[in-house]
């Protein structure tokens, strides 16, 4: 197949994929993922090295957003609290993960490590939906899982970044290169957006473009992932984004209309579902370790931050899709893990999208004063 | 007949028809008329806070213009409408709001704008229908 047919079908199933999340009113991401599953399992939908290129860089972009997403001054309320219940949320499914995909699946002790941080993860935008749609967001309750989320996805974007470092000197220039960006984007870019901001070329986004590149160049010399510097970057740059609310949507435009789905359509082309056949019990015994860790970790903890409602809380702490996708695709992408091994990970991570959200909203919803506007 | 009739919105053609038959009703029976527009369910188990925040802003921006536009056409016509809008599941908002409300007519599209609504048979229409405290008027 050759790279502009490649492009065809990708750009097919990214119109299928806006079109089908519209008429449902499902995310586009796990349309994007189920659509680039069906298109290389039954159209037979090849990939080319510009499509992997691009999805590596997708993901540092969603990763930046994510940090440009965090609430800081959320953060900072409910700091403790977020510290404890986001940290032993990341902790106690990674553990859990590593120790059962090594002793008990016979993976690699760096596959399994890749388990552990896919598979411990929290989705803030899948909390944040449902938070938002019941008006939850603006309770303790709501603030709280936001504020532990960002936490949880500290975790795992530190974890990603520390796991798979090989010691080299470029290690150094990396981390230095790395926190000068962090320190210097909040210092430079109020003067920069005002001298170059509002403008069709967008010199703003090319200036984040620019140093996502950057990250990801050093990060690969020195063996490890721009993922952690590209969340800090975002942290870095939320506050800027918070007072250009345009820029950030327009840089939202770009991502979603080419760099994102690339990068869910090509996670969804790696999977198997021949693998996915052979392998069903470990699938489900994968998801069954992440739901037990989270549950076994948070609720005890939730019991005590939010009483009655620690149930809803904790199913809500057990979601993941972005950062888990975005570490299994890393996993796959270096030759950590096999086909097999990411086609069960990604779908693990799907799985727990959805599952614990549709219980959590059917049977534990907490009660609150119905929102009304106008 | 009728003293209270509620007229449920979503923007689709055949909301359109509800309000027109809703409001030719409150004029024939000098009723009092409200209209109830649910903001329905955002997307589900997004990837970014960005995809959810643009797609509430966009439900905002959508609600409060059919909201104006229903007021403009009920006024065209004579009639006052209050505008209500909520968010969550429609269905259960509207037949909640009739029950608090003390509504005796509730008025609404046998199907909305989306194409999973128009092919799921246990639809919004259909749950109103079940469980509404009074009267429904399904318009085609």
């Amino acid at each position: 197949m050759t790279e502009l047919w490649v492009a065809v079908g990708i750009a097919l199933v990214a119109l299928l994929a806006s079109i089908v999340s519209v008429e449902f009113g499902v995310s586009i991401a796990i349309v994007e993922i189920v659509l680039g599953v069906a298109a290389a399992n039954f159209f037979g939908l090849e990939t080319a090295p510009w499509v992997d290129f691009v999805a590596a860089f997708g993901s540092i972009v969603l990763t930046f957003l994510a940090g440009a997403e965090v609430d800081t001054a959320l953060l900072r309320a409910e700091f403790k609290g977020s510290l404890l219940v986001g940290g032993v949320s990341f902790l106690a499914p990674f553990v859990a993960a590593l120790l059962f995909t090594h002793y008990a699946a016979g993976w690699s002790w760096k596959a399994a490590e890749i388990a552990g941080v896919a598979l411990s993860t929290t989705s803030l935008a899948v909390v944040y939906a449902v938070l938002v749609e019941t008006g939850l967001n603006l309770q303790r309750i709501g603030k709280l899982l936001m504020s532990a989320t960002f936490v949880t996805d500290f975790g795992t974007a530190l974890a990603l970044s520390l796991l798979f470092i090989k010691p080299t000197g470029w290690i150094v220039v990396f981390v230095v290169v790395s926190a000068l960006m962090i320190w210097l984007l909040p210092k430079i870019s109020p003067w920069f957006f005002r001298r170059y901001g509002d403008r069709v070329i967008e010199p703003e986004i090319k200036l984040v473009f620019f140093l996502l590149f950057l990250l990801m160049a050093l990060g690969k010399l020195s063996a490890s992932h721009a993922v952690l510097p590209a969340f800090l970057l975002g942290l870095a740059a939320s506050r800027l984004y918070t007072e250009h609310d345009l820029e950030r949507q327009r840089l939202r435009v770009v991502a979603f209309a080419f760099l994102t789905p690339i990068f869910f359509i090509r996670s969804g082309m790696n999977v198997s579902l021949a693998a996915l056949g052979a392998n069903l019990g470990l699938l489900a015994a994968l998801f069954g370790v992440k739901l037990v860790a989270k549950i076994g970790s948070v609720l005890p903890l939730a019991r005590g931050f939010v009483g009655r409602d620690s149930v809803f809380f904790t199913l809500l702490m057990s979601t993941g899709l972005t950062f888990g996708t975005i570490s299994s695709l890393y996993g796959y992408q270096a030759g950590i893990i096999d086909k097999a091994q990411f086609s069960l990970l990604v779908t693990v991570v799907v799985a727990s999208a959805v599952i614990p959200t549709l219980i959590a909203q059917r049977w534990f919803r907490p009660r609150v004063e119905e929102r009304e506007d106008g | 007949m009728f003293e209270k009739i509620l007229v449920a919105l979503d923007g689709s053609e055949g909301s359109q028809k509800a309000l027109a038959a809703a409001v030719e009703l409150a004029r024939t029976f000098h009723a009092e008329l409200h209209s109830l527009a649910v903001e329905g369910k955002l997307p589900a188990y997004a990837a970014t806070l960005g995809e959810v925040d643009e797609a509430k802003a966009e439900k905002d921006a959508f609600f409060e213009r059919i909201d104006r536009e229903a007021v403009d056409f009920a006024a065209q016509h004579g009639v006052e409408l209050h505008p209500k809008k909520m968010v969550g599941d429609p269905a259960d908002r509207v037949v909640h709001f009739a029950e608090e409300g003390g509504f005796d007519l509730i008025v609404l599209a046998s199907h909305g704008h989306s194409l999973a609504h128009r092919f799921h048979l246990t639809g919004t229409a259909d749950k109103i229908v079940d469980h509404a405290p009074c009267s429904t008027l399904l318009v085609r």
